[in-house]
This record gives C-alpha cells, structure tokens and sequence, in this order.
C-alpha cells in the first residue's frame, strides 16, 4: 500500500482516534469505532534511504478505517485512511463506497 | 502501575533479534518497569549480558529461552519457556539442562532441528526434589495452538491445547497472547490474539500479554526485515514470512495497557479482562524475577573439586608442599641469600592464594599443565601467569619472575576476586588431542568448550544487505572485496574518506539502490552471526557445571557451552586458554626433522654448528640426538645476528614488515632486548611515540633522562622510558608508598573518564607529602597518563619472546628443517609460496614433485653430489644475498651442509609435499603413499588408483619426471600430458590385472618408454604458472622471473639492490604482493604498508595518504605491482619504500613503459599471472 491519492486533514482525540476529516470542500464525522492496524510497506523498493535513526513509518504505516458522514442525513461512507508517521500528514488510501481504489 | 516484558530476544538471538540488552534494559527502567526477561531464540547466548544490564539499570533480570517444539523430529511451532527464580536456582537448572536436551543430537553432521519434544519438555518442568513446577510454557501465536487459531483450525486448536493441559505439570502452563496491530485477518492481528485470550479463558488457563519484542524501538524494524533476509538467505521481496509490520519493539507500559484494553474490548471481556490479563502478566513475571546471586551462582568462583586431580588433603597445604617441592628443582645450588629472595616470594604469593581459596585453581591448572607435557606436545605458558613465582615452581610457566623483575600483583592481587587467566599455548595440530584429554581427565560433567559470538563485520554485512535488496551477487562480491578493515558502522564515513572507495561512492551517487545498500550494511554492524568454538577456551567447573551453563555440540564433537569469554568472570567460571599454535607444531616438525635427517648427536652437532669451542657437544642435545629447544641458552650469538640482519622471515612475530623494520633499528643484541622489541610493537607504543626516544636513548643519540632518580632502579633497563606496566606500578609504588596490589588497582583506573580524576589526586597528594617537587609531579603522572593504557605487560613479552627466539635459533642453525616445518604448518602471516621464495633465496634447493619420493609431507632430503639441480633451465637457484645482508652461510656459523661427516655427503632440499596439490583428496594420498614405490603409471593406477584428473595434475606437476627419465622415456612432459588426455580413464581391466600373488613381469612401464616425442618440453613460464594453479607456489623459479624483460624495460631495481642505494633514491619495484597491513599510527591518519617481493627479497613499501590518492583501487586488490617511491633507510640491514605511486603490473596499457608502444612489454605482461 504504497500509493496514496489525496491529503486530508483529520481531527484527532488526545489518545490519537481521529474524529473528524477534512476532505473536498466537506467535513465529515466519524461515527461508531474506528478499525486500526499498521500495514506493511514495501520499503526497500519504495524508498531511496533506510538509514539508522530513520524511525517510524519506514517498514509500516498506520492505517485507520473509519465510518464517515458529512451530516445527520448523507450515509455512511468508509474510507481508509493512512497516518504517515515521517511527515505527520493523513491521506486517503481506499474509499470503499466508491469501490474504486484510488491510485494515482 | 508497570509493566514487564516477557517475551523479548536480544540481538544474541542470532540473525533475529536487533537490539542489545543493555539498550533493552536502560529502556525498560526508564520507563519504569522492575523487571525484564531475555528469551533468546535457541539459548542462553545473551542472558548474562541480560543479567549485567539489568543490574547496571537497576531492574531485575527474568532468564527464558524461545524453542522449537518438535514432534516426530519436525519443528511444529515455537514456544517461550521461563525459569521461576527465588528458589535456590531449581529454576535456571531446569532451563540449562531442558536448552541441551534442545541441542543434542544436532550440529554440523545432523539433519535433526534444534528443538524440545512437549514430553521432554514437561519432564523437566518439574523439580525432580521437590516436585513443584519451576517453568513456565508460554503458548503464543507461534505455537502450534496459536498457528492452528490464525488458520481458523478451532477444533484442531481445542485438541492441541488439551495436548498440552494433558501432559504439562499444572501450574507450568499459560497462553502468550500478542497483537502487533497488523491488518485483519493475517497473523499477530488483534483478532489473533483475542481468539487465544478466549480459548484461554475457556479452557482456565492463565494468559499473559507480551509483546515478542525483537528491537528496542521502531527504528529497528527494518534491520529485523533484513535479518530474516539474511536468515532465510533470500531477498526481501521474495521471502514469503515477512513480519506482518514492524511493531514488535520493546513498547511502554503506557501502551501495552492500551493494547490490553483493545484486546479485552474486542473479546467482549471488558475492562476486566483487561485487569485480568495485565495482573497475569505481572504474577508470572513475579515468580521469574531471578537473584542472580542465589539462582544462578553470579560471581561465585567454582573450580574442579580437588578429589577429581587425586589430592586426598587440604588444597592449601597440598599446594605449599608441591611448591616446596619445585624451589629444589628449579634453583638447585642457590645462594642464602637467593634462598632468603625465593622463599620471602613464595611466603608473599601463598598469603595472597590462601585468602582468596584458591589453592585448588592452581592444582588445577598444575595438573593441566603436567597432562599436556606428559603427552609430549610441546607447551608454553603465556600471559601475565608468568609473573608468579607459584607458576613458575608448579612448571606451569618457565619464566623466572624474580630473573625478570615481574610482579605477582599484576596476576593476582587479594584485591581481585575474579579467576585470573593462565593461557597455554599447545602445537595446533596437538590442540584438538589435548581437549580430549582434558575431558578424559576431568570427566565430561565438569568440562565444556567456550564458545565465541562472531559478528557481522563490513565484508559480510555488505553480502547480506545485497542479498536482502536482491542485488546481483557478483555485484555485491565486488563490492565487498574493496572494504577493508573498517567497521560497517561507519561506511558511509569511510566512502568520504578512504580513497579505495572513490569508485564505489561516485556509484553510489548515480544508483540509488547501493545508497539502500550502505544504509543497510550500517545496520548490521556487529550484531552477532553466530557462535563457534573459542579457538582455545576450555571451561572447567565441578560436577554441577551442566547446570549453569547450557551446552550444544561443536564442529569439535566436544559439548560447547553457550556462554563467551564475557561471561566467565560474571558467572565465575574458570576458563583455561589452550591455544594452539602453529609455530609450536612447525617448530616440533623441524626438530623430528633434525634427528630424522641426522640420526645421532654428533651430527646434529656438527650439521648445526653446535659444538663448543673445545669441540664437545652442549647439554641440550641429548644422547640420542634430540634437541631440548627448552634448554637452549638464550645468549646465542648467530641467532641474534640473524635477527640483526632483519631476514627474519618465517620467525615467530618478528616477520612482519614492521617488526623487521623495528629489530633493524633495535637490533637486539640479547634476550632482554628481544622483551623490549615485542613490548614495543604494538599499537599503544606505536601510536605514542615511545619508539623513537627510546631508540635514541639506546644508540647513545641523546642522553638518559630519568624524571627523578628514585625511579632509575624501576626504568633503567628501557633507558628511561616507560614501557611495562611492572614499571608503572613500580612507580606508583616509589611516588606514594602504595602497595604492589593497590598500584595495580589505580593502574587499572588510569584512562577511565570516571576513575582517573581521584588516582590523579591520590597520586599529587601523596607524592607531594612525600617530598618530590611539583614540576617532578606533574611530568611523572603525565607519564602515567599518556602510558599507562598502552604500556605491556613485561610476563607477556617475556613469555612471548621464548619461541620468538627458539624459532629465530632453529632457522640460523637448521634452516631446512626449519622451513620444512613452516611449509608443513604454515604458521605466519605470508603465503607459504614466499617461504618457498625465501628457502630458495638462502640457497636451499626445493626439490620437484616426485611420484616416488613426495610424500603427504614437506621433508628435508639429502641430495646426492652427483644430483643435478631441480628444474634445470631455471638459471640455478639465485645467488643474491637479499637486501644486501649477509649469506645464510655467513651469518649462520657455518654452513649446515657439506660438512664431511661420514655417510652425510649432499646438500640438503626441501621435498615438496603431495598434500599442496589442488583437488588431490586425502584418501587418494594416504593410497599414493602406501604404495610407493612405483616402476610404472600402470602401478599407480591400479594400486593407488589415482583419478585421471589428479594423475595428469601430477604430470602437469612434473611428478613423473624423475620415473620418465629412469625409463628412459624419449617423450617430453608435455607428450605426457598429452597421452594422459587421450588414454583410457580407468585402470586395466580386471581380466588383465594380475591375480593375487601373481606377480606382474617386471617390463617396466611400457607406457612412458614408448612415448613419441612430439611436443617439446613446457617452458619456465608455463611451468611456473601450472605450480601456482595447482599448488599455489612458484616452486621451480620465481613469477616474476618471466617478467625480468619487461622489469628491465621499465628500469625496475631489485629488492637486494636496494640496499647499496643510498637513502632518498627515487625507484621502481616490483613483486608479488605477500602482506598489506595498516597499523594505528600516530596522528591518526592511516598507513598502508604493502610488501611486495620480486625473488631477491621483499621491498616493503609505506603508502601515506597522497599516496593511497594516487594507487585508489589498486591498494588492497592487485597482485602483482608496481611501485614507485623513494627508499628510506630504517636501520643499518634495513631499507624500505615510500611510495609515491602504483601500478597493476599485469594491466600492461597502464604502465609508465618508456615507448608505449613497446610489443615486448604488451606481451609479457599479459602472460604470467592470468
């Protein structure tokens, strides 16, 4: 899972669940408990360094499934979304309504 | 409230886990936890490491291992095993004694996996005393309850846990459960661990968390990826068992609640279920905390009960009587006074070994040291061992302390309490012979081998990180070959700066790969490989040693323990070093070859110039003609005129073209001088300048300088200088009245950041109320300062200095058989092809292969006078003298040949062995041996039956030469070769061999006598290069004779010219590359030393940094150079080369050729080597 399509801004808890995104022109909430793992990344084709010291986000990246609504009446999505550790940035990996993996 | 880790492998877990124990246990404590397990995979490789971290971080230690669980001799999962601690050590007994079951029946030889059957394993989870549990199982994700869950084998998973409640003794048994976070559905997933929680709980059993910690932080997640690469030796992209991501570092407890809670939600079992598994998790971690005092025996010296080497009485008393008993053997005839000396030693000494117990230590070693004599191998003692008095009557060591001003508190003082070492050195090829007997002797319960880690240095690490980036091996290869002595550390550093890696980092630049690649060799550094045999480690222990230390087999076949040097004193083990070393079997070899060659007293006499002036012969040849190299006085003269003239090739430590640089300057004239030259080179003294003042001072160049008068008793005999650390002490001792034990304790403190600041005050204090002037203060700690670290231990050189001299004896007075036995045994530093050029060089003839007369060995044979010499068409053996110095002849007290004792008519040469020849198998030469003599190939064919193959390298080799022109054979060694290529494979056919007791007609050999001659003889040059391809030795005449056209050409001096030039004279040479070495040097920059030797002699030649510039890829890789430089004169017999520049000599477009369009050059250059 080495490709990502869009950035999105995400509202985090303290405790790092990430309550809200920011993407397109909407916002949506996050309702009932997000899915959570760490992926692993094919490193040492995707990246030009490895080096000691590097630390997270080289061998994995967090990834969260979240279920989304823009308001009360739009549905839910589910969209995966991936927390890149070096740069502290969220991106969109997989919309899964839209059965379309976004790669670009 | 905490949290502690219990599943976590070290980097000791060879090619798996990455992060040492003291990084593990400083993170642990930091973040706040009380306790740490070590569960290495196999073993107990990093449990006292594990131990020591613990304790310097303040937490305690948890001792497990991670086993393969085998069923019918298959792996069918792996489990965690902990040994419960706090009850006398019934715990850590049980683990030792169930990791060797683990390894026995395994090792090179055995197909079968390392691994626990669960019978074996519940046998001895048990007390046998008591009958209470003192292990705990761990079933985790990899056991085969886990696997069978993330398979969804639930029935399968039911009737294995139920397998496993069955057999295992209740309170033994609990489940590991574990996420790493990985996506749903593959392995360490949450939902993986919430199945074995819950069948856990379903079944009663108690289930931890742990987290299978592999690195201490994320960071070391990718260097775990490319160690499983590196284990599954296959590239990361294809290898299929991948860990799911990279979260199994040594995570806070901050977390691990949080994990706890995510699992327990996730079951349905709420917060409670979290409680519960966490307070699991904390009670089993509980009972494993170990005293290491108490479970494991930490610091508690243990040697062989005494019952075991015969002594009935009390240690103490027995050792006072043995001593007693060696002060009439080894000072027969002293003087009062002397006796006063001897006896007041023995009383200081004995005060010491008595407080300390160890009386049985030193029966101990007594009884080792008397084992290895009585099997006639020789043996020396070395080490600091050879500053005590109770060694030396004991002839456990043979140097006289009291002689040599050593000082006992440099081996043992009462304020050590740690074993001291005492190091035997044993002919290597004895080595494995003396272990044996050791564990004849002592019994196999209370011996074991040492064993040792090895650990990924530049060359491998740049292997295994291609090998994980699916790099082309060649490439890699490559690659690898260009590093050279630099830690893999630091190879990015070393690209920047090392002019050997120019080309590889301008690669570097243009393919990004190989940056992936420098990073990944970084990683690697110095994590373990391996473990292997110590190569002289001997463990001895008492009857219990088996249960403190596992053991698995070694390549030896001997058990071999798992712990390293590192853990002898923490544990308190008594290790004996047993070292073999080949200069003592090269030595042994040259003087059964003496009394082979000259079969009684007289003539060993006469052919080595022994006999005294008035013609008699010394006391150290006996009657039948043996040689005591022990007895021979250490004062003679030819000897050291042979160290003088710096040929001292093939001699024990004083080959290397520094050392020969050294005793040039130094030219030692006595024993004492020869202590001197070993304790000087080395990299301390070296690096410090000490050797220049103190060759100042010895020449007379500049006045003596003592620093106060009171320590020129102490520094005389080094001229002032300080260079032993007895003279350190002693000066400890003059300047604060210290005592020789507290002297060695500060000495010890010298150059550690922490402790020297109090010894500096100590010592200004106490010298100041004792009256020396400041300024004297002030240059004698700077002295100490600076020295100390580097300083030499005098026991050491003394011990060393021995078979330094003996061998330098044996080569000025029985050259053949000395270098007889150096080709046997290869003991040095250089290839054996130029102690061949070396033997020819002082006029020794090496006498060709002969089907006949070769044997497995390199023999000393006379030849007849009627004899022509070897390899006619080479000129003759040279006559050149090497750098000028004197003949063999000349220098050795008479030649040892021709000296007209009865029936001894003949030079004598050096028989080449069949053993040096390239694919010729053992078995093939034990045959070939038994049945020499041979009158036909048909003969050797059948009886030895010789490959076809081996019997035209033996042609190749010219072994039939000598049997061709006996028959009379018109056809050339090349018509031979010829016929061997086209006759039949295989022996005569059955039918045609003569029956048993049938004898074959004596017609000869039909085969050589009927020969065409067709082809002419094969050329020097060809022949030359065959000896190298075949036996890796240019034995009928030197390479780099077939390039003298193209030398001569390029205007290239020889190395014996070298000499007669005067100093700072512009030059080229050329040779064979025979040692590159880069010592430390001064200032820190490096030195590259290249010897090179062209037939006459080596030229050794110094590359400073300008000059490593200009040579680049040529400094560790090419054979055969060019060189030119500048000579520079290092004493009266010694010059050498600083270079200025290199070249290839076989890359014939690249050399500085007056016309370049020479053919000659062209065609010469590009033959010999390739």
């Amino acid at each position: 899972m080495g490709l990502f399509s869009e950035s999105v801004e995400v509202v985090c808890s303290p405790s790092g669940q990430p309550l809200r995104l920011q993407w397109g022109n909407r916002s949506y909430k996050i309702a009932a408990d997000p899915l959570r793992w760490y992926e692993r990344r094919k490193w040492w084709e995707e990246e030009l360094r490895a080096e000691r010291g590097r630390g997270a986000g080289l061998v994995d990246h967090e990834i969260w499934r979240v279920q989304a609504r823009a308001n009360e009446q739009s549905e839910l999505r589910t969209f995966d979304i991936a927390y890149q550790a070096d740069t502290g940035r969220w991106r969109i990996v997989k919309i899964h309504d839209a059965v379309r993996e976004l790669s670009a | 409230m905490s949290f502690t880790h219990l599943h976590v492998s070290t980097a000791f877990s060879a090619h798996y886990g990455v992060s040492w124990p003291d990084e593990l246990a400083a993170a642990a404590a930091a973040d706040g936890a009380s306790a740490l397990a070590c569960t290495d995979r196999d073993g107990l490789y990093g449990t006292v490491k594990h131990l020591k971290a613990c304790a310097s971080a303040g937490i305690d230690p948890i001792a497990g291992v991670d086993l393969a669980v085998l069923d019918h001799g298959q792996a069918i999962g792996r489990v965690v095993i902990l040994a419960h601690g706090h009850i006398q050590g019934a715990g850590y007994r049980a683990l030792c004694r169930l990791i060797s079951d683990a390894h026995a029946g395994t090792g090179a030889q055995s197909h079968q996996p390392v691994g626990i059957t669960m019978e074996e394993l519940a046998s001895r989870c048990l007390d046998p005393a008591t009958l209470t549990p003192v292990l705990t199982v761990l079933l985790g994700p990899y056991s085969d309850v886990g696997q069978a869950l993330r398979a969804h084998r639930y029935s399968m998973a039911r009737s294995l846990i139920s397998r496993w409640q069955q057999l295992m003794p209740d309170g033994s048994l609990a489940a590991e459960v574990v996420t790493h976070l990985s996506p749903p559905g593959q392995s360490l997933s949450t939902g993986h661990a919430v199945k074995l929680y819950k069948l856990a709980a379903e079944r009663n059993l108690p289930a931890v968390l742990t987290n299978a910690v592999r690195y201490c932080d994320i960071d070391g997640a990718a260097t775990a990826d490319v160690l499983d690469s590196a284990r599954a030796l296959t590239a990361l992209e294809k290898l299929s068992d991948l860990q799911p991501n990279g979260q199994g570092w040594l995570k806070p407890a901050r977390q691990m609640k949080a994990l706890a809670a995510e699992i327990s939600k996730a079951a349905d079992l709420g917060r409670a279920g979290a409680t519960r598994l966490l307070a699991a998790t904390e009670e089993l971690a509980d009972r494993c905390r170990m005293d290491p005092v108490s479970d494991m025996g930490w610091k508690q010296p243990v040697v062989p009960e005494v019952s075991v080497i015969g002594v009935e009485s009390e240690p103490l008393t027995e050792l006072w009587n043995r001593c007693e008993a060696g002060i009439g053997r080894r000072f027969a005839g002293m003087s009062h006074q002397q006796e006063e000396r001897v006896q007041s030693r023995l009383d200081h000494e004995m005060r010491i070994i008595g407080r300390l117990g160890f009386s049985s230590y030193f029966l101990t070693v007594a009884e080792v040291s008397k084992m290895i004599t009585g099997m006639g191998v020789r043996a020396a003692a070395r080490g600091s061992g050879a500053s005590s008095l109770v060694n030396y009557l004991l002839h456990i060591s043979h140097v006289n302390p009291l002689e040599h001003g050593l000082i006992f508190e440099r081996f043992l003082s009462q304020d050590r309490s740690t074993l001291p070492d005492i190091d035997i050195d044993v002919e290597s090829a004895e080595r494995h012979n003396v272990y044996h007997r050791i564990f004849e002797r002592f019994g196999p319960e209370r011996v074991t081998l040492m064993s040792m880690q090895n650990g990924y240095r530049a060359r491998g690490a740049v292997r295994d990180a291609g090998l994980a980036l699916g790099m082309d091996e060649d490439d890699v290869g490559t690659i690898a070959k260009q590093l050279w002595r630099f830690s893999a550390g630091k190879f990015r550093e070393a690209m920047a700066e090392k002019p050997e890696l120019r080309d590889f980092s301008s690669q570097v630049d243009q393919n990004q790969q190989l940056d992936l690649l420098v990073d990944l060799t970084e990683r690697l550094d110095r994590l373990p490989r391996h473990i292997s045999m110590h190569p002289c480690g001997v463990i001895l222990g008492d009857k219990n040693l088996l249960d403190r230390s596992p053991v698995q087999p070694s390549g030896l076949g001997l058990p071999m323990s798992q712990f390293d040097k590192h853990d002898m004193d923490p544990m308190g083990m008594l290790k004996l070093d047993v070292l073999g070393v080949r200069m003592q079997s090269s030595m042994a070899y040259a003087l059964n070859e003496i009394i082979r060659i000259h079969p009684s007293a007289a003539e060993v006499a006469s052919a080595g110039g022994h006999r005294k002036p008035d013609g008699s012969i010394p006391d150290f040849i006996s009657g039948d003609g043996q040689i005591s190299l022990d007895a021979v006085p250490l004062d003679d003269e030819p000897t050291y005129e042979l160290i003088r003239s710096t040929h001292t090739l093939g001699c024990f430590q004083i080959e290397s073209p520094g050392q020969r640089e050294l005793i040039g300057k130094l030219a030692p004239a006595g024993f004492n001088d020869l202590i001197i030259d070993i304790s000087l080179f080395r990299p301390g003294p070296m690096k410090s300048d000490m050797v220049r003042p103190f060759l100042e001072h010895r020449h007379g160049w500049a006045p003596e300088n003592y620093p106060h008068p009171d320590l020129k008793p102490a520094l005389a005999e080094t001229h002032g200088v300080t260079v032993f650390h007895e003279q350190i002490l002693h000066t400890f001792h003059v300047f604060t009245g210290c005592s020789m034990a507290q002297a060695d304790v500060l000495r010890r403190q010298l150059g550690d950041e922490d402790a020297e600041p109090a010894v500096e005050e100590f010592f200004r204090t106490r010298a100041i109320a004792r009256n020396y002037p400041l300024e004297v203060v002030d240059k004698v700690w700077h002295t100490l300062k600076s020295f100390a670290s580097f300083g030499f231990c005098k026991a050491h050189g003394a011990a060393f200095a021995v078979p330094t001299y003996q061998s330098a004896w044996l080569k000025a007075h029985h050259p053949e058989a000395f270098l007889a036995g150096i080709f046997e045994h290869d003991p040095g530093m250089y290839p054996r092809r130029l102690l061949v050029a070396e033997a020819r060089r002082l006029g020794i003839e090496i006498l060709p292969l002969d089907i006949n007369r070769s044997t497995g060995q390199y023999r000393v044979e006379r030849i007849p006078d009627t004899e022509p010499p070897a390899g006619e068409g080479s000129g003759g053996p040279p006559v050149g003298n090497g750098c000028g110095g004197p003949a063999a002849g000349e220098s050795n007290g008479g030649p040892p040949v021709g000296n007209g004792e009865p029936g001894s008519g003949g030079r004598l040469g050096i028989r080449l062995s069949l053993a040096g020849i390239y694919g010729l198998s053992r078995t093939e030469l034990k045959r070939i041996v038994a049945g020499q003599p041979y009158d036909s190939l048909a003969d050797l064919r059948t009886r030895a039956r010789v490959s076809r193959a081996n019997l035209k390298r033996l042609a190749q080799l010219g072994a039939f030469d000598a049997l061709n022109r006996t028959m009379q054979g018109k056809g050339s060694r090349a018509d031979l070769i010829h016929h061997l290529n086209s006759a039949p494979s295989r022996p005569a056919q059955r039918k045609h061999q003569p029956a048993a007791g049938q004898l074959t007609l004596p017609l000869g050999d039909l085969e050589l006598s009927g020969l065409k001659p067709q082809l002419p003889e094969p050329g020097m040059t060809e022949k030359v290069r065959t000896e190298l391809d075949l036996l890796s030795v240019d034995a009928s005449a030197h390479l780099m004779d077939s390039y003298r056209p193209l030398l001569e050409e390029l205007g290239v001096r020889q190395a014996e010219e070298l000499l007669q030039l005067r100093n700072g004279t512009e030059v080229m040479v050329a040779g064979i590359r025979v040692a590159t070495q880069t010592p430390p040097m001064r200032g820190g920059r490096r030195v590259v030393f290249i010897s090179v030797d062209d037939g006459t002699g080596c030229v050794d030649c110094t590359f400073f940094h300008e000059a490593q510039q200009q040579a680049g890829p040529l400094l560790f890789g090419t054979e055969l150079l060019l060189v030119k430089g500048i000579t520079r004169r290092t004493g009266p017999k010694g010059i050498g080369l600083q270079a200025t520049a290199a070249w290839d000599l076989s890359d014939a477009d690249t050399l500085p050729l007056p016309e370049r369009s020479s053919r000659l050059g062209r065609e010469t250059a590009a033959g010999p080597l390739k």
